[in-house]
């Protein structure tokens, strides 16, 4: 089973990291998960694939009561992302989920009907939850062509889908990045060979730069949070991406 | 015990199933808060009867088994915790396992010929198999489930025996007697919550049953 960890709690307003299952198949790429909940609502982020669903959500339900979850958010229509939603609905048929629109006809493949989707135009939207306005920010081609991020402003926290995602071999696999040298070599060539465009990191870069952000938490490997968010972005905005070797 | 859960035949039962299986999970939440309190409350206890000496000597073996049974709770809850952990994924893997079946026998209805006859052929196998497999598995869970919440409702009933003796010993507890009194009425009014958390997990438990 996984680990719900807290990573951010002001009253009623929280964060959760759902992360590391130590049952995981090898052949299954690890991957996080993230609650944010606001008063009485909650939306999960990258909810994951159905084969991590049981692990997903018993971790949840260590802390949380999962009937309080009636969002979901799928930063873009990868398996490991959003392959879940099938269970999801199967739990609480009400869920709704966000997601860009050019995905909306092709994620009902894994699950949903019509009514289930909230399509998310190019240039973002707000999504509330309890009251908290979540703000989905522009990442496309980075990698999927129709890809968001989410911009929490009152905790300063990005969730930013793939961006920042480390393969990290075992014992290396903390909550946090500690050494942000030592960790980044772990990214480097995921980054190169999933980042489709140099343009699109470009303006990414400059996106997230006039954002506050405290913590950056990508969907797969560890959490940069204080001086290593700047370190991240200046890292990727110096990377040659879209190349097939490194 | 009969209610067989078949998800494969009967559409929104894995739901049900895993909304049966959060409540159970809520209970079992409060339980290990309420059980964390208790072994809280037993070390205040243990220091009570310590500060009272020779008087408080039942009171104070009590409140160690008192404390002990705090323990025993608590441990009881995580396997408890694990089991309904093997609930979901037996439940993921019959509702995958459904939707696989709901495509094969779409694709028997529309296909012709040898393909047909091969769909067919694969359905009967997976019907035999698999299915009632899976659904055997998530009867066996059940039932380990209700065995161990048997159990836990006979580990709380001496923890509520402790209690209640505790209460007899308080009165020998001479000038401490008023305030060893107060700490095992907590324990009682504790032990109460903790039954009553165990009657509506079993009731939540026995839901599956009727369906
Ligand atoms: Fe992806
Ligand atoms: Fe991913």
């Amino acid at each position: 089973m996984k680990t719900a960890r807290p990573i951010y709690e002001d009253d009623n307003h929280k964060w959760l990291a759902i992360v590391r299952d130590p049952d995981r198949p090898d052949y299954l790429i690890d991957t996080n998960e993230y609650l944010v909940v606001s008063n009485d609502d909650a939306i999960l982020l990258d909810p994951g694939g159905s084969e991590v669903f049981p692990a997903v959500f018993s971790a949840i339900s260590t802390v949380f009561d999962p009937r309080r979850i009636n969002k979901v958010f799928a930063s873009h229509q990868d398996p490991d992302i959003i392959s879940s939603l099938s269970m999801w609905l199967e739990f609480n048929p009400q869920v709704k989920c966000y997601i860009s629109w050019l995905w909306q006809s092709f994620i009902p493949h894994f699950g949903g009907q019509g009514e289930t989707f909230i399509p998310i135009p190019d240039n973002g939207m707000d999504i509330v939850v309890g009251g908290l306005r979540l703000q989905a920010i522009p990442a496309h081609y980075l990698h999927s062509s129709g890809n968001f991020h989410l911009y929490d402003a009152k905790a300063k926290i990005l969730f930013s889908g793939d961006v920042g995602a480390a393969l990290l071999p075992p014992g290396e696999d903390g909550l946090f990045v500690e050494d942000f040298d030592r960790h980044i070599r772990h990214a480097e060539a995921f980054h190169r060979r999933w980042m489709g465009s140099d343009k699109a990191k470009r303006d990414w870069c400059a996106r997230v730069s006039a954002l506050e952000i405290d913590m950056i938490c990508p969907q797969h490997g560890s959490i940069y949070r204080g001086a290593d968010v700047k370190r991240f972005i200046d890292w990727f905005s110096r990377l040659d991406v879209g190349i097939l070797k490194s | 015990m009969s209610g067989h859960m078949d998800i494969s035949r009967n559409p929104g039962e894995a739901g049900q199933e895993l909304r049966r299986i959060v409540r159970i999970n809520e209970e079992i939440k409060s339980v290990v808060a309420t059980a964390f309190k208790i072994n809280l409350m037993a070390m205040n206890a243990i220091f009570l009867a310590k500060r009272a000496g020779q008087s408080a000597l039942g009171f104070g073996v009590l409140s160690n088994e008192l404390r002990r049974f705090a323990t025993d709770l608590q441990q009881q809850m995580t396997v408890l915790r694990e089991t309904t952990y093997g609930s979901v994924s037996t439940v993921t893997a019959q509702v995958k396992q459904s939707r696989v079946t709901r495509l094969l026998e779409k694709t028997r209805s529309d296909a012709r010929g040898e393909g047909r006859a091969g769909i067919d052929r694969l359905l009967r196998s997976r019907h035999e198999a698999a299915l009632t497999d899976s659904s055997d598995k998530i009867s066996a869970l059940n039932r380990r489930l209700s065995q161990m919440i048997a159990d836990t409702t006979q580990l709380v009933e001496l923890g509520s025996v402790l209690a209640r003796s505790a209460k007899i010993e308080a009165a020998y507890g001479g000038g401490f007697s008023a305030s060893l009194m107060q700490v095992s009425s907590d324990f009682e009014d504790t032990i109460g919550e903790i039954q009553r958390s165990l009657e509506s997990l079993t009731r939540h438990q026995s839901e599956e049953f009727r369906a």
